[in-house]
């Protein structure tokens, strides 16, 4: 069984060294910013966090669509756990995106565009992870959540816009934007290393996550052939 | 709470959720890989 | 082919009001619930009559949800209960007739609701709807369509499922969020006096969203019907 362990860990030494240094750089190197502050340095994990999320969401449409077109169960294998750990970066979005709020709004919840947003991308996929386990049989829920992938990915940007209307209808946009109105160009680095790396830790839950997936796999289809003989 | 204090708060929930979900996915995968060991040595015999 | 999908189509949902016909357990069901939901709103919120009226358009559209989710958790309750999911693939035929024949029947329910709900609700709160009436029926339909079109893909999902009850509006909310924010707000400006030019924008969002899922739904919906 250590056919794909001796490749996974590269990804994941590969994230840890990134990491590091992205945040060197966005808690040491790079200088507060002018408006926000220190404070404003939570952007740098806060940002690739959600953008790392979006990353795994795409690619749980791309792989339930090619599931029910292909019926390859390791297909539906790279779905869930893709599901699985964007929930993870979803969850660590909202929490950072709280504890900023916290700081620059003086409360721990608002309902603002993006953490609105972010929290119902959050439920969604909970809601989707929650249809599999809940299905009567894991064949059922691979196909009903092949099919809420989908449904959910297509409905992601109706989401943004509806939301996003109904909050600049009614006050003006706000200084959301990491960094201000205008990122510094200097400020792009650590956020581009950190998304680097999130992607990198990502790749590497990914696999080991897939990898579990197939051992359950294989243990269903001992099962299932041990039920015939017995 | 400061400025730091916050930050250390919002990169230190994020490390304990992507090292804490590692952790437990590791310990998942010891326990399926055990799973389907026993499995397999059980089917072998049986099937004799 | 059009002629015979339309033909299966009207005999689904024909099927589905027949039998609401004789028992008329959905619609007053629904009907029942919505008094309440506004009643209890009422009481709820006090007796401020300025501030009722603020809230007023929400108040209406939680109680056409609330309604509609009623009315939708039970679209496949009879083909669960006397297994007929199978007799449903065996029917011949494709599976957009059957996906389009209970949407229909769940729009005609939602609608045939919010159509006694709205008048209930004028008297309540005191609101003079009938000059503003045909803006309202025409969003009113749109987020029903929106909402039933992806409701009756899940509420097939969900049918099969444990704890079904709480899983139909816990997966349907989060994803009609564009219906919801869009029906809500074109309600509220329209109620204000507004014209249907000053939420043109909700309504081009209501018209995609319905748009997209009205072609999408019936294609995956083969995969949740299958055994």
């Amino acid at each position: 069984m250590g056919r794909g362990s001796s490749r996974a860990w590269i990804f994941g030494a590969a994230a840890a060294l990134v990491l590091a240094t992205g945040l060197y750089l966005g808690l040491v190197v790079v200088p507060p910013d002018a408006v926000q502050g220190e404070v404003q340095r939570i952007m740098y994990l806060h940002v690739p966090s959600i953008v790392t999320a979006y990353l795994a969401f795409t690619v749980v449409f791309c792989s339930s669509i090619l599931y029910l077109w292909k019926r390859d169960l390791r297909f539906d294998a790279v779905a869930v756990s893709s599901a699985e750990i964007g929930v993870l970066f979803t969850g660590i979005t909202l929490a950072t995106g709280c504890i900023w709020g916290k700081t620059t709004w003086g409360v721990w919840w608002t309902w603002d565009a993006r953490l609105t947003l972010t929290a119902i991308l959050f439920t969604i996929y909970v809601g989707y992870l929650m249809l599999r386990s809940f299905a009567e049989d894991p064949q059922a829920g691979a196909r009903y959540g092949a099919v809420l992938a989908i449904i959910g990915f297509l409905d992601i940007p109706l989401n943004h816009m509806a939301v996003q209307w109904w909050r600049t209808l009614h006050q003006p946009s706000s200084i959301l934007r990491p960094g201000g109105t205008s990122v510094a160009s200097v400020m792009l680095v650590p956020l581009a290393i950190n998304f680097a790396g999130l992607s990198l830790l990502y790749t590497y839950l990914l696999l080991e996550r897939v990898r579990l997936e197939r051992i359950r796999h294989r243990a269903a289809e001992v099962r299932l052939k041990r039920g015939r003989r017995g | 709470m400061g400025s730091w204090g916050f930050i250390g708060l919002a990169y230190g929930v994020a490390s304990v959720a992507l090292l804490g979900y590692l952790f437990l996915l590791k310990g998942r995968l010891r326990g399926a890989r055990d799973e389907l060991a026993a499995l397999e040595r059980d089917g072998g015999r049986r099937g004799r | 082919m059009v002629a015979g999908m339309l033909r299966r189509t009207w005999a689904m949902t024909w099927k589905d009001v027949r039998v609401e016909l004789r028992a008329r357990e959905r619609v007053n069901a629904m009907l029942f619930f919505a008094a309440l939901v506004l009643f209890i709103f009422n009481f709820a919120l006090g007796p401020d009559r300025e501030k009722l009226r603020e809230v007023a358009p929400g108040l209406l559209w939680l109680a056409f949800l609330f309604t509609g989710m009623l009315g939708l958790g039970r679209s496949f309750q009879a083909e669960r209960e006397n297994e007929c999911f199978e007799e449903l693939l065996l029917t011949p035929g494709d599976r957009e007739s059957i996906f389009f024949g209970k949407l229909a029947g769940n729009v005609l329910f939602m609608v045939t609701a919010e159509a006694l709900i709205l008048p209930l609700f004028g008297i309540l709160y005191n609101l003079d709807i009938w000059p503003y009436l045909p803006s309202l029926a025409l969003v009113a339909f749109l987020g029903t369509v929106g909402f039933s079109t992806l409701g009756t893909l899940l509420a097939a999902m969900t049918a099969h499922l444990r704890a079904r009850e709480v899983m139909l509006p816990l997966l349907l909310f989060p994803l009609t969020v564009p219906v919801i924010l869009g029906s809500v707000r074109a309600t509220e400006v329209i109620l204000a006096g507004g014209g249907l030019g000053e939420v043109s924008h909700w309504l081009k969002l209501l018209g995609g969203f319905d748009l997209i899922f009205l072609v999408v739904s019936p294609l995956v919906f083969e995969f949740v019907l299958e055994e």
